[in-house]
């Protein structure tokens, strides 16, 4: 579970995330959207402790992050596919990662498998497609069987394949009791993955619903998202 | 702890930069035959008045500042090769603890630094002296044994320059940045320090790291250079000496740790 309580980050005077709370529970998929720049990033930066909150607190099943010992075992991130030494081969990359928290090779040998790059694993990750990126940094959030799981824009660069594999995967953790928050700007996809939806915009919450409620039957992800993030006053006939 | 060091040193081990870095500061050996080679020839041409104004910095001196550079550049893209490609987050995601990820890179690079130090000073040492045989070379004729502390300290500042690397490195967060830093504490604040009016340019010169090594073991040599990179001063009691020495690795450490726990990754 994680939650987000009355959570502001300010950058100088750019406020990225203004009072912002909501509560991702586990057992679904919840969807994580916002147009570009409405705190989304900020705030799961601010979960894994990498940013500090100007006001407010975000939970890691009660706990924030900074104090959970082997962090890998309860929380896995993809923030940024390509935030990897473009020197190292992946399966050095997943090691020195899983090293830190006591994960051995054979685990990380099996997640390669698992995420479909065993065959290139020992190769240097300048050489990787952006989708074999994307399944590495899958494989890292893994690496410590973690109970709470966020993905940002994991879906990006990957072939349909792909796009396939990670729906269901995600779709099987979420059914194991896990908890996922998964960040897009795909719609399509994330009304066929997302159970559950929380959108910001300009750091505030606009919704916090079960996809069915917030979605018509007959209607689109898309034009419901539209219509909420929407500036000026297309957004306030709306309400 | 020992997570967090195999995991580094794995890190250090798994791209092509350290060793490229490792084989340049070992080249240091190779330029010590390329400069004592010549300098024999031209020796033994010589007669024995011109013999006698012959002045030499000891090789393993004029050629340390090889293997410095190399590891203070390797403590550098230690970690500004994290920011550059963002690594630094799924780093410190996993590693909640910043000042546990920061000491373990500098137990990293320091340990490689001073391996690659001690083998890059040797290796001058020895090769240079194999060159020069029985010559009488000024400054280059007295036995190993008593060169020994000389030695292994200039070996030591080698890696004292890795972890000064590191800490720019985190200070800055971007190698451009912290390799100009590294170059300016190697070349460009002693000699700048070196043209101060005396008695400025000794006193503040004593406290420059590439002048430590010598005023550690008290080692004195009358080579006739005064200012420029080779400049070295001798005014520090070994006591202080290894005082500045240590604050050498203490206070860049520690500011860039406040640095990394204060700033968002």
């Amino acid at each position: 579970m994680i939650e987000i309580r009355d959570l502001v980050k300010r950058y100088g005077r750019t406020t990225a995330v203004d009072r912002l709370s909501f509560t991702v529970r586990p057992g679904r998929v919840t969807g994580f959207l916002g147009p570009n720049g409405a705190g989304k990033s900020t705030t799961m930066r601010v979960v894994l402790g990498l940013d500090a909150p100007t006001s407010g607190e975000a939970l890691v099943d009660g706990r924030r992050y900074a104090s959970i010992r082997g962090p890998l075992h309860h929380v896995g991130a993809l923030l940024d596919a390509s935030a990897v030494h473009p020197g190292r081969s992946g399966y050095d990359h997943l090691r020195a990662l899983g090293r830190t928290n006591g994960i051995g090779p054979r685990r990380v040998a099996g997640l390669l498998e698992e995420v479909g790059l065993a065959g290139a694993a020992r190769k240097r990750v300048k050489e990787f497609s952006l989708g074999m990126r994307q399944r590495l940094g899958i494989a890292a959030a893994l690496l410590g069987d973690p109970a709470v799981l966020m993905l940002d824009e994991p879906v990006n660069g990957l072939d349909p394949e792909g796009v396939r594999w990670i729906r269901g995967l995600l779709r099987s953790l979420a059914a194991e009791g896990r908890t996922v928050l998964l960040s897009s700007h795909l719609m399509s996809e994330m009304e066929l993955t997302a159970d559950h939806l929380v959108i910001i915009d300009g750091g505030r919450l606009v919704a916090d619903s079960p996809m069915r409620d917030l979605v018509p039957d007959g209607g689109s992800l898309e034009d419901v998202y539209l219509r909420l993030t929407a500036r000026g006053p297309a957004r306030e006939a709306a309400r | 702890m020992n997570a967090l060091l195999s995991a580094e040193w794995l890190k250090l081990r798994s791209v092509r930069s350290t060793y490229a870095l490792v084989a340049v500061a070992a080249s240091a050996v190779l330029l010590a035959a390329l400069l004592t080679w010549p300098a024999v020839v031209a020796w033994d041409r010589q007669p024995p008045e011109v013999r006698a104004r012959w002045q030499g910095i000891p090789i393993e001196q004029y050629l340390v500042f090889v293997p410095q550079l190399c590891m203070g550049v390797l403590g550098v893209l230690a970690v500004s090769s994290e920011y550059a490609t963002g690594l630094i987050r799924p780093t410190l995601v996993a590693v909640p603890g910043r000042i546990g990820v920061l000491a373990a890179k500098a137990a990293v690079v320091g340990a490689a630094g001073l391996v690659t130090g001690e083998a890059a000073v040797f290796g001058t040492f020895a090769v240079s002296r194999a060159l020069i045989g029985d010559r009488p070379f000024p400054n280059h004729t007295s036995p190993l044994p008593e060169e020994l502390p000389l030695l292994l300290c200039l070996g030591l500042s080698v890696a004292v320059f890795a972890v000064v690397g590191l800490a720019l490195g985190a200070a800055t967060r971007s190698t451009a940045a912290g390799v100009v830093c590294v170059v300016a504490v190697l070349f460009v604040i002693p000699v700048i320090v070196s043209y101060l009016p005396g008695p400025w340019n000794v006193r503040v010169g004593a406290v420059m790291l590439p002048d430590l090594p010598t005023q550690l073991v008290g080692a004195v040599f009358d080579t006739g250079i005064t200012t420029g990179p080779w400049a070295r001063v001798a005014f520090l009691p070994p006591g202080w000496a290894w005082a500045v020495l240590a604050a050498y690795v203490v206070a860049p450490l520690a500011a860039a740790a406040v640095l990394l726990r204060r700033r968002d990754a």
